[in-house]
């Protein structure tokens, strides 16, 4: 289970009306948190960020270097650009910088979402969100 | 004639001894245990433990995380947040009123704020802390231990007095200025005439105070109610280790293959509490949406359609109410409007 199907979901009801901007925040106790970090965003480089997502999601825990790799594979991605990405860990700064965000904030708990400032701690219906959204909303109309 | 009269004294020996049944109690003071004396500073230290992660094993969360003062001290969700990697197999009961509380956690396990503080920080599911080094984390911060200082005498940092100084916390979270505490005290506009209906119907043919009676709307009893599984948390593996777990620790012989939560039941061994589950407070109701132990109805009108249907499936102890619809309408404004007190003022600590 993840939050992902209930994230797409929202962006399905309000088009046009939200804008989704995802953090990293690999646990830092697991072995593969990191590179499984990595490989979304190369994945991302190739324009399949959410494939990549959801195939993650549902093969975890198993995230060591070569099943991600032949998860790129899997996607059509051009794996040799993949592998050198997650091999040079080309995404580190981002990483990091998002880390940082993170203990900055206090923030400790995978999934938590942030709505206009509000803050939402892990995995919820949508219905949940949904009525944060709309409250926000009408006040944005107002 | 003689006859009758031991008839009757049987029938008396025969009534629960909740004798109070029905009788609804204003907001008062807190009990506070004797071994235990409440001081600001123990309340302040107890507070900053509280939203302390190194009370966690992999410093993620805290005991807010799971009782959230902005979410009416509970988390929202239908069953607890979980320690990274695992889930919970309950819903996160609110902390308002736990004073009041003869038993904590669902089952009932634990009989003092106390003794209770401790499980989750053990829970491998929850904060997954070892207590020795625990202690060891908190004594190594010169502030924690000035504080232990002032408030226990000495700078010894123990398990014991962390629970105490946690336990003096959660003693001041209590739903005041209720429009039913108003009510009680002799103010007969606080409840507004829907309210008041809904009143009538909780306190009669919706037979609530049955259980939900005195200061707290509680009984301090467990009961089979039959509330049903929830067929997605009995399909996930996770969950289903946290329940044999749980059920291993508390010597259930079959747990490798339980499937479902029995309750009181893997406390006492008592046939009789099998799938019995405390009756939780209705103050700040409202607020602590979703409901029952395993959070299966999100709002309170379902709630109210579950005990108007008469509970669940086989259960030994409900009855179909026959409420209309306005009558369930009713009920649902007075349990929203009028046992939601003045919001719980609260200042987030500085953590040493």
């Amino acid at each position: 289970m993840a939050a992902g199907p209930t994230v797409k979901q929202i962006l399905r009801t309000y088009p046009g009306k939200i804008r989704l901007v995802i953090k990293n925040y690999p646990y830092k106790y697991r072995d593969f948190a990191r590179i499984a970090a990595e490989a979304s965003l190369a994945a991302r480089d190739q324009g399949k960020y959410w494939e990549m997502h959801d195939i993650l999601i549902t093969r975890s825990p198993k995230l060591d270097r070569a099943s991600l790799i032949s998860y790129a594979g899997e996607l059509g991605l051009d794996v040799k650009t993949f592998t050198e990405s997650i091999d040079n860990s080309r995404h580190a700064k981002e990483i990091d910088r998002d880390l940082q965000l993170a203990e900055s904030i206090d923030l400790y708990n995978t999934p938590t979402f942030y709505i206009n400032g509000r803050q939402v701690v892990g995995e919820r219906p949508f219905d949940y969100f949904k009525k944060i959204i709309d409250e926000q909303l009408n006040k944005t109309a107002r | 004639m003689r006859k009758a009269a031991w008839l009757i004294f049987f029938v008396l020996l025969c009534l629960p001894v909740t004798a109070a049944a029905g009788h609804l109690e204003p907001a008062r003071d807190v009990p506070i245990p004797v071994q235990n004396p409440q001081t600001a500073a123990k309340v302040e230290l107890g507070k900053k433990l509280f939203f302390d992660r190194r009370l966690s094993g992999d410093g993620t969360m805290n005991c807010g995380t799971c009782h959230d003062p902005g979410q009416g001290f509970s988390d929202g969700l239908d069953i607890s947040l979980n320690y990274p990697t695992t889930r919970n197999w309950r819903n996160s009961p609110t902390l308002i009123n736990v004073a009041f509380q003869k038993y904590l956690f669902h089952d009932g396990r634990a009989a003092t704020l106390e003794e209770q503080a401790l499980f989750p920080m053990m829970s491998a599911f929850e904060m997954n802390q070892n207590l020795d080094f625990m202690e060891e984390e908190i004594r190594t911060v010169p502030e924690y231990v000035a504080e232990f200082t002032e408030v226990f005498g000495d700078g010894d940092v123990t398990r014991e007095r962390i629970a105490m100084a946690i336990a003096a916390f959660e003693r001041t979270l209590i739903s005041l200025d209720a429009p039913l505490d108003r009510f009680l005290a002799g103010d007969s506009s606080a409840l507004s005439p829907q309210a008041l209906k809904g009143y009538e119907i909780f306190t009669g043919k919706g037979k609530c105070s049955e259980c939900h009676f005195g200061v707290n709307l509680a009984d301090d009893r467990f009961h089979v109610l039959h509330v049903q599984e929830n067929p997605e948390h009995l399909k996930d593996p996770r969950i289903a280790a946290t329940r044999r777990f749980v059920a291993k620790v508390y010597h259930f012989e079959e747990y490798r293959t339980l499937a479902e939560d029995p309750g009181r039941y893997l406390i006492t061994k008592d046939r009789k509490d099998w799938k019995a589950f405390k009756t939780p407070t209705l103050r700040e109701i409202a607020g602590t949406a979703p409901y029952m132990h395993n959070g299966i109805y999100a709002t309170l009108a379902e709630v109210i359609e579950f005990f108007n249907a008469g509970g669940g499936m086989g259960n030994p102890v409900l009855k179909p109410l026959r409420l209309t619809s306005l009558e369930k309408e009713e009920l649902r404004v007075f349990l929203e409007q009028g046992l939601t007190g003045a919001p719980i003022t609260f200042v987030h600590p500085k953590i040493p």
